[in-house]
């Protein structure tokens, strides 16, 4: 990751596609990492429960082909549920996570990893239809960590904070 | 069984062994097999004269001529099985040797050996629809337990931590060669015209020797290994001795597996220092890809077989027994006690973390029950492990 100076570090809000297509354009800038963490072949939708100013939800789908993020969009419900799976979770519970993520310089506190967050099915919840796909988010946990992880590159607001 | 020591007879030497085991093999070479001496002497004698055959140049039966071309990732098998006469994958093998699919092998075979121990060769006992994305996905995501771990920031823990965390990789580390000796054990039945299946097999073994590895180092970091549980031992034993490829599969990679993925994942969720968190991660990702092959390389055998309902039901008769051997690995105090300790935070907090424990056996066993429902089994009203955490039922 270049150093960026604080001044000139980009803020961006969550939830909205310009977040997830920041954190993919850092993906697919560092590739060589991507290269020693190993293919992650799948489309994942995050949803944020009641990320719309009238508390719906909304759902973003990133979709990973070989090394890189190649397509980030907001989809609705019916396309969401298309995805290989998705982590379902509050405005809080993604906003505890990045906060945690910027805090650390790109490294959570051990209670704020995807995996910490989604293991007992709460406060992120993982929806798949069928456990094949499910198994997906095991086998590119640590890609996937790493993806989020990135958001300590810019500076994340909320303006939905409650 | 006990034997009393004066009446047992002392073991061969190992000189004696090397003996035997050399006279029969030079029994086997001189007396039982001579095709290879005739093949020997042909050849020597087109030496001596002088003459040049060049019979591997005429390409009239070889699938020859079209050439692969490599796809965004590289070569992968997909790519050159795309090219007619080396993707066609037999539903029952009939070559017995190492001639590779697809070469020219036919007006050989007379004077070829047959590999007497390939027994497996149905591809309904050993294939799975994702074999070969498998094989890829595990070459592209090999680590290394000695670099990509950052060991020097590993922390010391207070000492009940530490403890439960040491004897928490003492059983992963029990139990992870047998995870490596199963596959190795098959893969040694399967004919080379499987060769995805083999070498998926062989990414799943060099898997389980990292796991092996980096559990060992992190024990060894910590203090120390602790308990070995007899327990652990008769689980692995009932997988090494499961009597098809696919019982075994079904054992070890889609419940005995999957469990472990279960508990790599609450080992990511315990761990009390980020290193722990990288290791269990990296793990998880790896047993994930095994569990995946477990699942569909069973419904690949449901979906082949000619008579669904026996083969159904052969399987719930494995499962009654299979699954209440596994158990007895899960329910081992060397086991169950330390992930409560470290649910809980601590020895004195145990109580609190058994209630994780029971939580997270209900994920276990759900999990499990849905796994089989994928491939197409339902083992929902037969599943012999209760699905409720039994933690003081007889109190």
């Amino acid at each position: 990751m270049s150093a960026v100076r604080e001044d000139q570090r980009e803020t961006l809000a969550f939830p909205d596609s310009g977040w997830f297509e920041a954190l993919a354009r850092l993906m697919n800038t560092n590739r060589a990492r991507q290269e020693q963490l190993g293919y992650i072949d799948c489309s994942v939708v995050f949803t944020i429960t009641d990320g719309s100013a009238d508390r719906l939800p909304r759902h973003f789908q990133v979709t990973f082909e070989e090394f890189s993020a190649v397509d980030v969009r907001e989809v609705d419900a019916a396309a969401a549920v298309q995805a290989d799976f998705a982590l379902e979770a509050s405005l809080a519970t993604w906003r505890a996570m990045i906060e945690s993520i910027a805090a650390g310089g790109g490294r959570p506190a051990l209670d704020q990893s995807l995996n910490y967050l989604s293991h007992m099915g709460t406060p992120i919840t993982l929806v798949a239809p069928d456990p094949i796909r499910s198994d997906l988010y095991y086998r590119y946990n640590q890609s996937l960590q790493e993806f989020v992880n990135a958001s300590c590159a810019f500076d994340t607001e909320f303006p939905l904070a409650r | 069984m006990s034997v009393r020591v004066q009446d047992m007879s002392p073991l061969p030497t190992v000189a004696n062994l090397d003996d035997e085991g050399l006279a029969q093999y030079e029994a086997t070479y001189t007396s039982r097999f001579k095709i290879w001496a005739e093949v020997l002497e042909r050849n020597v004698e087109n030496i001596h004269r002088g003459s040049y055959s060049l019979h591997w140049m005429n390409t009239d039966k070889a699938n020859w001529g079209k050439r692969a071309k490599p796809s965004s990732r590289g070569m992968t098998y997909t790519d050159i099985n795309r090219i007619r006469g080396y993707g066609d994958v037999p539903d029952k093998a009939e070559w017995f040797n190492f001639a590779p699919r697809g070469s020219v092998r036919e007006p050989y075979r007379h004077e070829m050996p047959v590999i007497e121990e390939y027994t497996v060769v149905d591809k309904g006992e050993l294939w799975a629809d994702n074999i070969i994305t498998l094989y890829e996905e595990a070459k592209a995501r090999q680590w290394n337990a000695t670099r990509d771990i950052a060991w020097d920031e590993l922390e010391a823990l207070p000492d009940d931590l530490e403890k439960a965390t040491c004897q928490l990789c003492t059983f992963l580390t029990e139990i992870e060669f047998a995870a490596g000796d199963f596959p190795a054990k098959w893969m040694y039945r399967i004919p080379q015209d499987f060769l995805e299946v083999k070498s998926f097999l062989a990414t799943q073994i060099m898997d389980e020797a990292r796991h092996q590895e980096v559990f060992r180092k992190r024990a060894i970091a910590g203090g120390g290994l602790l308990h070995a549980a007899p327990g652990f031992e008769w689980a692995l034993t009932s997988i090494l001795n499961a009597p098809t490829h696919t019982m075994g599969t079904f054992l070890l990679n889609l419940l005995g597996e999957g469990l472990v993925l279960s508990i790599f994942r609450s080992g990511e969720m315990i761990a009390k220092t980020h290193v722990d968190k990288e290791i269990f991660r990296r793990c998880l990702q790896d047993e994930a890809r095994h569990v995946s092959y477990g699942v569909l390389e069973f419904k690949n055998y449901l979906d082949t077989h000619p008579n669904r309902a026996a083969a159904e039901e052969q399987m719930h008769r494995f499962c009654d027994i299979g699954e209440q051997v596994v158990l007895s690995a899960f329910v081992e105090p060397a086991l169950i006690e330390p992930m409560a300790i470290l649910l809980g935070g601590g020895l004195k907090k145990i109580d609190q973390g058994m209630d994780g424990v029971a939580h997270m056996w209900r994920m276990f066993i759900g999990e499990y029950l849905q796994r089989c429902k994928a491939a197409g089994f339902d083992r929902s009203a037969r599943c012999t492990i209760p699905t409720e955490f039994p933690w003081g039922a007889a109190a």
